[in-house]
């Protein structure tokens, strides 16, 4: 469904993303994980359109969306959900995710059956409803921006980081949140930090270092095989396979 | 003693409402772009110089005042397209330099198209007409100005509140690549900023030519200047700051007329000035806190 | 610390500014020596915000009134008793007693604008951006009514007369001159350097130790100073002014000298200088030469500023760090090379 290659992404004269190249099937859900400063987030902003690619390609269905903006990577069905939990923090919860609708704005049945959908998926955002965004909880923000990001009817959706700084009762609902949209046919990209959630959800994994793809496979075979503290922490065996690549 | 009342509360809300609505023009802008639009006052200009160009034509006021207006609002967007679009990748100062640069350039081509001497604006009758109440003579126009205003603003709020572009130019105020996310297209949000801006300046206006009669290519500094002002105190990101600040603004400045001494008088705008750097000082982000982003401003 | 390539770039500056004295000398007509004489204050001028604007990174409105100041300063002090009573009548006894040479005017006129600019700004230095354009806009709107309205020592709204006439070609090109080398030692020296870290980086140069208020607010005064001498060189060029002549247009003018040569270096502000002018005058004789010509029904007035105005414009689209760049004239590669610079 989903092809990066060779994707090059730079800030500056810094090059954070120095070729990843990554394949999403139908249905999957992908991890990608790795340290902080990885490259994880800006592999992301970069197949939503909200950061440019230097080098590479993006191709979604049968399309090159590479350089495609963002507003219109949503409409080809590609939702993202950032790290920095984005909500709108002074419109109301309903308004939040009336414009997670935008696209289909003109669909108004389609929308009171999606917000039903999300209200059904989040029960906390119909009480909530008419409240600021801002005024939410960290779990409570998380769901929100998730249920608006689905009001756009994603084929493929792009998750970062979900569970950050939520408390862990928090954090194991939302992949068991996750792992429902997923049961309902939902094709999704997850980065996370907290691996071992992410493991225990995910068909395949890729894990980043320093730019690139490390390592990939199963789950399990991730899970079992390869030293993930190495990875992350840029041991020896890491930095081997950096010089060597070089 | 009622009228006097009746007088100065009158001039202060018509006087504040033409800030207000000139404050949140500029706000708009700022609020969705972060940047400063000083081309802003030019609006002004444009329309004066419309209502000029207009008058001894077989139309009436009202509709030589709607051509003046729309020609505010294309000059808005045509503002967003050259000193705006081209540059918004690069840093704030070169949108700032951009946007003087076309104040600049729109004042110097009125003032070679049309002439560097002030030129009589066509004004309706209704604008001389007077109304007494408790003893005191009221300009109509000021009670129109307030009546005007209210409506405006109650129909921008209205636009904002209920429909789903108004939520989209809220949330694109809030955080503009997150709803570009959404999908919520980024050069309409901000065309319709400019449009929006444009009106806004074009209705201030038509009221503050009647106030003053004549156009020179020089007319758009001051009320720059008061939008300016009136958002610094209000508070930058903030739409009704920017409303709470233009009336403030005007109650203090027609307070200081009563009050100063003469020979202080003239030095009046200084007072507000350094008023202004006082709160950019004291409280950079103005009376009315704006929308949170949790972004840096 | 002088590091070869700045002094070359020193000297490739001046030679322009010496090769324009010497070639008005040469050709000997008023017109010519006026402009150049014109030139080398616009240089001081644009080489001051230059200091300011290029290492600081922040867009400044108030300078020309800095200039302002230095102009009245300088003309009022060095006018001769006889001539304070009848230009300043109501003029302060205490500075009617004073009276100094037009030089040492000048060099006054830089200290009074820097003594303003140092306890005006200090407040103002840590903010930045929108917050910061609009405040030296409202500087300069406050310094400008207050000069509009001190009529017991600006003479009002209206024109000051009889001040002396002291500049000549050489003296103006002289502390244009002096100027280049200020702006360069300024850029090159720990100062410069760390404000252009800040510039650059605000966060990481505070984590290194640079106090970002005060760097910003040497700059400025700084820059405040170099205003305020062309000032006064001004001031006893032209004999007569009013504070209409330190405003917006002025503002524009001198802001698109910069922006259009290069704000961040010191080559950038006389490249523009010496460009814009030359495509000022050029301007403005073909305006005349139009308007006596009488080939057009009314005057062109105007046309110059557009002309720069879409300058501006085009040069931040195509070129947004002006014509110069990031490198100063004398680090370019080729001059290296054949110089034979590290």
């Amino acid at each position: 469904m989903l092809t990066v290659e060779g994707l090059q992404v730079r800030y500056g004269a810094i090059t954070a993303v120095k070729g990843v190249s990554l394949e999403i099937s139908e249905g999957e859900l992908v991890a990608l994980l790795g340290a902080n400063g990885a490259g994880k987030t800006t592999t992301l902003l970069a197949i939503s359109g909200a950061l440019k690619a230097a080098a590479g390609r993006i191709v979604f269905g049968t399309e090159d969306i590479t350089s495609v903006s963002p507003e219109r990577i949503v409409r080809k069905g590609i939702a993202m959900v950032p790290e920095t939990r984005d909500v709108f923090p002074d419109l109301t919860v309903a308004e939040n995710l009336r414009l997670g609708a935008f696209i289909h704005r003109r669909d108004h049945s389609g929308f009171e059956r999606d917000l039903k959908t999300a209200m059904d998926l989040f029960p906390v955002l119909e009480t909530r409803a008419d409240q600021a965004a801002g005024t939410l909880s960290g779990g409570e923000q998380q769901q929100l921006v998730i249920a608006r990001a689905l009001m756009s009817r994603p084929k493929l959706l792009l998750l970062d980081e979900p569970s950050v700084g939520l408390a862990p009762a928090i954090v194991e609902r939302i992949f068991e949140l996750i792992n429902r949209l997923r049961e309902r046919g939902l094709t999704i990209l997850l980065v996370e930090q907290n691996a071992a959630q992410a493991l225990k959800c995910a068909d395949r994994v890729y894990v980043m270092s320093l730019g690139r793809v490390a390592v990939s496979g199963t789950a399990a075979e991730i899970a079992s095989g390869s030293n993930l503290e190495e990875i992350y922490l840029g041991g020896q065996a890491a930095r081997q396979r950096e010089n060597h690549a070089r | 003693m009622l009228g006097n009342a009746i007088q100065f509360v009158v001039d202060a809300l018509s006087l504040g409402s033409l800030y207000a609505l000139m404050a949140l023009g500029l706000v708009i802008v700022y609020g969705i772009l972060r940047l400063v639009n000083f081309a802003y006052g030019e609006l002004i200009m444009v329309t004066g110089y419309t209502l000029y160009l207009l008058n001894g034509s077989p139309f009436p006021w009202l509709v030589m005042a709607a051509m003046a207006v729309v020609m505010a609002i294309l000059t808005g967007m045509a503002t967003e397209l050259v000193a705006f679009r081209p540059v918004r990748e690069r840093s704030v100062t070169a949108v700032l330099i951009t946007s003087f640069a076309f104040s600049t350039l729109l004042q110097n081509a009125a003032l070679l198209f049309i002439s560097p001497r002030a030129r009589l604006v066509p004004l309706p009758d209704i604008f001389t007409q007077t109304v007494e109440i408790a003893g005191v003579i009221i300009p109509l126009r000021n009670l129109l100005t307030i009546v005007c205003s209210v409506l405006l603003l109650s129909l921008f709020a209205l636009i904002l509140k209920r429909t789903v572009l108004g939520i989209a130019l809220r949330a694109a105020a809030s955080h503009f690549t997150m709803a570009r996310m959404l999908g919520v297209p980024a050069n309409l949000v901000i065309s319709v900023a400019f449009a929006i801006s444009g009106l806004l300046a074009g209705v201030v206006a038509l009221f503050w030519f009647g106030r003053i009669g004549s156009v020179v290519p020089g007319i758009g500094l001051e009320p720059l200047l008061v939008a300016f002002i009136a958002t610094v105190i209000g508070g930058m990101r903030s739409l009704v700051g920017a409303v709470v600040g233009g009336f403030l603004l005007a109650f203090i400045d027609i307070s200081l007329n009563y009050m100063l001494p003469q020979n202080l008088l003239q030095f009046r705008d200084a007072f507000t000035f350094s008023m202004v750097i006082l709160i950019l000082l004291l409280r950079p982000q103005g009376l009315i806190p704006g929308p949170a982003t949790g972004q840096r401003t | 610390m002088l590091q070869t390539k700045t002094l070359v770039s020193i000297v490739l500056l001046v030679l322009p500014v010496l090769v324009l004295v010497g070639m008005a000398d040469a050709i000997d007509v008023r017109l010519v020596t006026r402009i150049a004489t014109t030139l080398c204050i616009n240089l001081v001028l644009v080489l001051g915000l230059q200091v300011f604007m290029g290492n600081s990174g922040i867009l400044s409105f108030v300078h020309i009134a800095f200039m302002g100041i230095g102009a009245y300063t300088s003309g009022v002090l060095s006018m001769p008793l006889q001539m304070k009573s009848m230009a300043l009548p109501n003029l302060y006894p205490v500075i009617v007693a004073i009276e100094v040479s037009p030089y040492a005017g000048m060099l006054i006129g830089g200290i009074a604008a820097a003594l303003v600019a140092a306890v005006v700004s200090y407040p103002l230095m840590r903010l930045t951006d929108a917050a910061a354009v609009i405040t030296s806009f409202a500087l300069l709107m406050v310094l400008h009514t207050v000069m509009v309205h001190w009529n017991a020592v600006t003479n009002g709204p209206r024109t000051l007369f009889g001040v002396q006439n002291a500049t000549t070609l050489p003296l103006a090109a002289a502390v244009a001159v002096v100027m280049i080398v200020v702006a360069m030692a300024f850029k090159e020296s720990r100062a410069g350097i760390l404000l252009r870290a800040v510039r650059d980086d605000e966060v990481a140069a505070g984590a290194i130790g640079a106090d970002v208020a005060r760097l910003r607010w040497q700059g400025f005064v700084l820059s405040a100073f170099m205003a305020g001498v062309g000032g006064g060189v001004w001031a006893h060029f032209i004999t007569s002014y009013s504070p209409a002549a330190f405003y917006l247009k002025e503002t524009f003018v001198i802001l698109g000298m910069l922006v259009i040569g290069g704000a961040a270096t010191v080559s950038g502000a006389v490249l523009g200088t010496f460009a814009v002018t030359a495509a000022f005058e050029g301007l403005r004789a073909a305006e005349n030469a139009i308007n006596i010509a009488g080939v057009l029904p009314t005057t062109l007035v105007g046309l110059t500023e557009i002309v720069l105005a879409l300058a501006m414009i085009a040069t931040l689209i195509l070129r947004p760090g002006g014509i110069v760049g990031d490198r100063e004239v004398g680090a370019l590669p080729l001059l290296r090379k054949s110089l034979r610079i590290r």
